[in-house]
C-alpha cells in the first residue's frame, strides 16, 4: 500500500488571502479539523516546450490552516479590548504552518502511519515535485489524515465486507498453518475477505494470524482444520467476552 | 389483548420449496416440509381452509430494483438459467459474474431456477405486508378480509445486499416488501430481527430513512457473521437513531435474552409510534443450532414471539408480519419455534406435546444427520448438549445446564442494553420505562429531594400568562396525571397526545422519578419537567439527576418554561445533588419554532442558567456526537468536592463505551 491508494484527493482548499471568517466557516461547514493553503496557478510544462508552450493550472501548496490556528487567533483578539473582531480579517498566510513534512503519492504507508506517529501530527500533506518556469514547485495532490490511516486499516481487516473471524495459531512464527488454512480454504471455497498476521511489539515474529471469512457457514473448514491438526479459535482471549474456544485451544 | 375476531393468515406456497442450493447445504428446504406438517398433524392449520390463507404471487423486477441493482437482478437470472452451450467464453463470464455478486462461495452457490424461487420468497413477504396495510399490491382485499396478521414462514432473507447475495441470501425480501410500503403509503415501518446473526442487509438499506426503525438482536459480531451489528451502528443522516443494534454475548441465556427484550423493545415502539411491525424469527439462537453461539431454549424463543404480538397490538393496532429467516437445526428446532408464532399470531392454545405421528415421521430425518450435527457443534466450540429428539413443544430446562460464565455474560448484556438505551432513548422515555435498578435505601425520589419537608407532598402554584392562568404542580400523582390530557403540541414522547398521556402517567407511578407539570384550569398538560436518577452512563456517582423539560409548542414564547424549571428546582437539597440536562439536536423541533439549531441551543442554555447551569464540554457519547448539542449542569454547593469532580472527570472520560 503506499499513500496514493488511501489519501483524500477531492480537497477543500483556503488561498493565503482569504479571510480567517471565510476559513472558519469552511470548518464550520465540512466538520475538517485542517485545511491546505494552496494557491492556484498555471504552469507550463517544461517538457513539451517544442513549438506551442503547454499549460496547466496546479495547487502550490503554501501551508496547512488548523482550527486550533483560528482559536488561538480569535482568544488573542479577545483579550486585546481594541482589536476586538478584528481576528475574522487577519489573513489566512499570517497564521497558517508551512507544513514542511510532506510526503508524496509513492510514500509507503507504513512510512507515512510512523511520520505521524514520531511527530505528533493529524495529517501530512501530500505533493508532487514539478520542475515548472525553471522552479522546482511543490505540487498539492493530496492530504493523508489520521482518519484515513484508520479507514485503510478497517478496510484492511475486512470491516466493510461480511464475514467472520477467527484465529490461527502460528507456533514459533511458523507460517505453514496458515499456509494450509488458505489453501484448505480455497478448496473449500470459502471467500478469505482479509489476513493480518502482525508480530506484537515485543517479538519479532507474528504467534497468529486472523482472518476474516466471508461464510456464515464455517463447519466445513473448521473440520479440516481440526483434521490436520490446525490449532484455530475465535478472537483472543479478553477480560470481557472470553473467546469461543474451537479445535485444540491455544495456550 | 388477542382480539381473535380478525383475519390471520398463512402465507406458504409449495413452490417456495425450491429456494434450495442442494444437499448438503444447511439451509435445507425440508425444515419448511416439517414445519408445514406439524402445523397440520397438531390441528393448529388446516390446508382446505381458505380463511387463513393468503396467495402469493412472485414479485416483479420493478418490485425487486425498489432494493436491488439492475445489474444484479440481471446476473441473478443469468445465473439462473441452465449453462447453454457450455463453451469456455460463457464459463468465464458466469465465473466472472458469480465472483462480482457474491455467488462464488459455499454459502451462496448459484442454482438453476434461483431466480424465480427467490422472487417467489420476496412476493410472499411483499403480499404479506401489503394486504395488512390494505394496499392494492396485496391484492386488494375488502376491510373484512383484510388479515391484521400475516406470518410467512419462507420469508427473513435479511442479509441479501443491493448488489450482492450473501449469507444464503439471494433478494432481501424483507427489503422489498419495506420499500414496496413506503413507496406506496406514507406508513412508518418497525422491523424487528431476531435471528441470531445481524440484520445487515435490512440495515444497510434503509440505514439513512427515519421512516424505518430496524432493530437487530443477534450474537456479538466479534466472531460471528456477518460481523456488523455494533451498538453504535445508529443510522446515517436524518435516519440517524433508526437504526438500532443489541449484540449480545455468545452463550446467552433465556433470562439475559428476555431482560434484553424487556428493556428495549417497548419504549422503541413507543417512540417510534410504527404504522406496521414486522418481525424475522430466525430460530437460530437456539442451543441446538449449529451455526451460532448463543443457548436460548423454546422458552426464550415464546418470549420473544409473544412480546412481538404485544408490541404490535399496543403500538401500531395489531398490524404484523411475521417471517422466518435462519433456524439450521432443522428438524429439531425450526418446526417448533415457527409453529409456535403461528400459535401466537393466531391466538391458538400450543400442546404440550408433539404429535407422535410427526415424530416418527422426521426423528429419522434428524438421526440420519445426528453426528454431522454434532460434530459441527464441536467444531464451532459449543460443549456437546444431550442429543435427542424432543417431544414437547417447549424444552426441558434440565436439558440445558447453566452456562458456567452465566454472571458475567449477564452483565456483560446489561451494559449493552443500558447503552443502547442511553444511545437511543431520550430521557423523557427512560424514564417512562425504567429497567429494574438498585433501588436506594431511602424510599423514594421524594424523600431524598425533600428531607426537610414536612407539608403536603405535592405543591401547586398559580402563575399568570398573556395567555391566562397557569397551574404548576410538583411531583404529580398518578390520579392528577388521569385527570388531565395533554395538549397536541407537546411531543416530547411519542408524537401522539394519547401515548403521551400514558407515558406521563408511567413516570408518575414511578417512585424513581418526579415529575412536575404545567397544566391550564381547564386541565390541559401544557409543559412538564422530570427529575429522574441519571442512567448508566453515570453510574458510580451519588446524587446525579437528570432534568428534562418541554414546554407545548402552541404555549411557547409566554414565559412557562423558565417559571415551570423554577418550581421543579425549588427542593430542600438542590445544594446536596448534581443536576445536568443534555440538549440533543436531532429532539429538537427547530422547525415548529422556526429558529435554528444553534439559536435554540442558545435559548436552552439561557433558560437553564436561570437556575444556575452551566455548560460543560463533554465527551459523552450523545452530546458529542453533533455539535450543536449540549450538556448543563448544576452542582449544588454542598455536594463534596470527590464527587463533583468525579462528576466532573466523567463527563470528559474519553469514551470507552464498554466501561459502562
Amino acid at each position: 500500500m503506499i499513500v496514493r491508494d488511501i489519501m483524500t484527493t477531492r480537497l477543500i482548499t483556503v488561498a493565503p488571502d482569504d479571510t480567517l471568517a471565510h476559513a472558519a466557516s469552511l470548518f464550520r461547514q465540512y466538520g475538517f479539523h485542517h485545511l491546505p493553503v494552496a494557491r492556484t496557478v498555471s504552469l507550463s510544462l517544461a517538457e513539451q516546450a517544442e513549438g506551442h508552450e503547454q499549460r496547466k493550472t496546479a495547487l502550490l501548496l503554501q501551508g496547512v490552516l488548523t482550527a486550533q490556528d483560528i482559536n488561538m487567533a480569535a482568544a488573542v483578539d479577545r483579550s486585546d479590548e481594541a482589536g476586538a473582531g478584528m481576528w475574522q480579517e487577519r489573513r489566512v498566510a499570517e497564521v497558517m504552518h508551512r507544513a514542511l513534512i510532506r510526503v508524496t503519492p509513492t510514500t509507503s504507508v507504513a512510512a507515512a502511519a510512523q511520520i505521524l506517529v514520531e511527530r505528533g501530527l493529524d495529517y501530512l500533506p501530500v505533493v508532487e515535485y514539478s520542475q515548472a518556469d525553471q522552479e522546482n514547485r511543490a505540487i498539492l495532490v493530496g492530504l493523508i489524515t489520521r482518519s484515513d490511516l484508520l479507514n485503510a486499516l478497517a478496510r484492511a481487516m475486512g470491516a466493510f465486507e461480511p464475514g467472520m473471524q477467527i484465529d490461527i495459531a502460528l507456533p514459533e512464527g511458523d507460517m505453514s498453518p496458515l499456509t494450509r488454512t488458505l489453501l484448505l480454504a480455497a478448496e473449500l471455497h470459502v471467500p478469505i475477505r482479509s489476513i493480518m498476521a502482525a508480530p506484537l511489539a515485543s517479538e519479532g515474529v507474528p504467534h497468529s494470524a486472523t482472518l476474516r471469512l466471508g461464510t456464515i457457514h464455517p463447519t466445513p473448514l473448521l473440520l479440516r482444520l481440526q483434521r490436520e491438526g490446525i490449532r484455530y479459535s475465535f478472537g483472543t482471549p479478553q477480560q470481557e467476552g472470553a473467546p469461543i474456544g474451537g479445535g485444540e485451544k491455544h495456550g | 389483548m388477542a382480539d381473535m375476531r380478525h383475519r390471520t393468515c398463512l402465507v406458504f406456497d409449495p413452490a417456495e420449496l425450491h429456494y434450495d442450493f442442494g444437499p448438503g447445504h444447511p439451509l435445507q428446504p425440508g425444515r419448511l416440509k416439517a414445519l408445514m406438517d406439524l402445523l397440520e398433524c397438531s390441528g393448529l392449520w388446516r390446508p382446505g381452509e381458505e380463511y387463513t390463507r393468503l396467495p402469493l404471487r412472485a414479485a416483479t423486477l420493478e418490485e425487486l430494483r425498489l432494493v436491488h441493482t439492475a445489474d444484479y437482478i440481471a446476473a441473478v437470472q443469468r445465473l439462473s438459467r441452465e449453462q447453454g452451450d457450455g463453451s469456455d467464453e460463457e464459463r468465464r463470464e458466469r465465473a466472472r459474474l458469480a465472483l462480482r455478486y457474491g455467488f462464488d462461495d459455499g454459502d451462496t452457490p448459484a442454482q438453476p431456477g434461483m431466480h424465480e424461487a427467490a422472487a417467489r420468497v420476496v412476493g410472499g413477504t411483499l403480499v404479506a405486508m401489503s394486504a395488512v396495510l390494505g394496499l392494492p399490491t396485496g391484492g386488494a382485499l375488502a376491510g373484512n378480509e383484510r388479515p391484521l396478521h400475516v406470518f410467512h414462514p419462507a420469508g427473513g432473507l435479511h442479509h441479501a445486499w443491493a448488489e450482492r447475495a450473501s449469507g444464503f441470501c439471494i433478494y432481501n425480501d424483507i427489503a422489498v416488501a419495506i420499500a414496496s410500503v413506503l413507496q406506496a403509503s406514507e406508513a412508518k415501518i418497525l422491523y424487528i430481527d431476531f435471528d441470531v446473526h445481524h440484520g445487515d442487509g435490512v440495515q444497510r438499506a434503509f440505514y439513512d430513512d427515519p421512516r424505518v426503525m430496524t432493530i437487530s438482536l443477534h450474537e456479538t459480531g466479534r466472531y460471528l457473521f456477518p460481523g456488523t451489528g455494533d451498538v453504535l451502528e445508529l443510522g446515517r443522516g436524518s435516519g440517524r437513531g433508526y437504526s438500532v443494534n443489541v449484540p449480545l454475548e455468545p452463550f446467552t441465556e433465556d433470562d439475559s435474552y428476555i431482560e434484553a427484550i424487556d428493556a428495549l423493545l417497548s419504549p422503541l415502539a413507543a417512540s417510534f409510534a410504527p404504522d406496521i411491525i414486522i418481525t424475522q424469527h430466525g430460530c437460530d439462537p437456539h442451543a441446538w443450532d449449529p451455526l451460532a453461539h448463543l443457548s436460548l431454549t423454546m422458552r426464550g424463543i415464546q418470549a420473544q414471539i409473544k412480546a412481538a404480538h404485544a408490541l404490535a397490538h399496543n403500538y401500531c393496532g395489531g398490524r404484523w408480519v411475521a417471517v422466518g429467516g435462519g433456524g439450521y437445526d432443522l428438524y429439531r428446532v425450526v418446526p417448533r419455534a415457527w409453529s409456535m408464532v403461528w400459535a401466537e399470531m393466531s391466538g391458538q392454545q400450543l400442546p404440550e406435546r408433539l404429535p407422535d405421528e410427526w415424530v416418527q415421521r422426521w426423528q429419522p430425518a434428524w438421526q440420519a444427520a445426528r453426528e454431522e450435527e454434532e460434530t459441527a457443534q464441536q467444531v464451532m466450540g459449543k460443549d456437546t448438549l444431550p442429543s435427542y429428539f424432543p417431544a414437547t413443544f417447549l424444552d426441558r430446562a434440565e436439558d440445558f445446564p447453566e452456562q458456567p460464565r452465566r454472571w458475567n455474560i449477564s452483565r456483560t448484556n446489561r451494559h449493552t442494553v443500558a447503552l443502547v438505551r442511553h444511545l437511543l432513548l431520550s430521557s423523557y422515555m427512560r424514564q417512562a420505562f425504567p429497567t429494574a435498578r438498585q433501588r436506594s435505601p431511602l424510599a423514594g425520589l421524594f424523600d431524598l429531594l425533600h428531607m426537610n419537608r414536612d407539608t403536603a407532598p405535592s405543591r401547586s402554584k398559580m402563575i399568570q400568562t398573556e395567555k391566562g392562568p397557569i397551574l404548576l404542580r410538583d411531583f404529580c400523582p398518578p390520579s392528577l396525571v388521569e385527570r388531565l390530557r395533554p395538549d397536541s403540541g407537546l411531543k416530547a414522547f411519542a408524537r401522539l397526545p394519547e401515548r403521551e398521556h400514558q407515558l406521563l402517567l408511567g413516570i408518575a407511578k414511578s417512585s424513581d422519578s418526579a415529575l412536575t407539570l404545567a397544566h391550564t384550569p381547564s386541565g390541559v398538560i401544557v409543559g412538564q419537567v422530570t427529575i429522574a436518577p441519571a442512567d448508566e452512563w453515570w453510574e458510580g456517582i451519588e446524587n446525579v439527576y437528570e432534568v428534562a423539560i418541554e414546554v407545548s409548542a402552541n404555549w411557547r414564547g409566554l414565559g412557562i418554561a423558565r417559571h415551570l424549571l423554577a418550581f421543579a428546582l425549588e427542593l430542600d437539597a438542590l445544594e446536596d445533588m448534581i443536576f445536568f440536562a443534555v440538549g440533543l439536536s436531532w429532539h429538537w423541533d427547530t422547525e415548529g419554532l422556526g429558529i435554528s439549531m444553534y439559536r435554540y441551543r442558545e435559548l436552552l442554555a439561557k433558560l437553564f442558567a436561570t437556575q444556575g447551569f452551566k455548560e460543560y464540554p463533554t465527551t459523552e457519547p450523545n452530546v458529542s456526537m453533533e455539535p450543536a448539542n449540549v450538556l448543563l449542569a448544576r452542582i449544588g454547593q454542598r455536594v463534596d468536592k470527590r464527587t463533583a469532580s468525579k462528576f466532573l472527570n466523567r463527563m470528559l472520560s474519553s469514551p470507552n463505551l464498554a466501561r459502562i
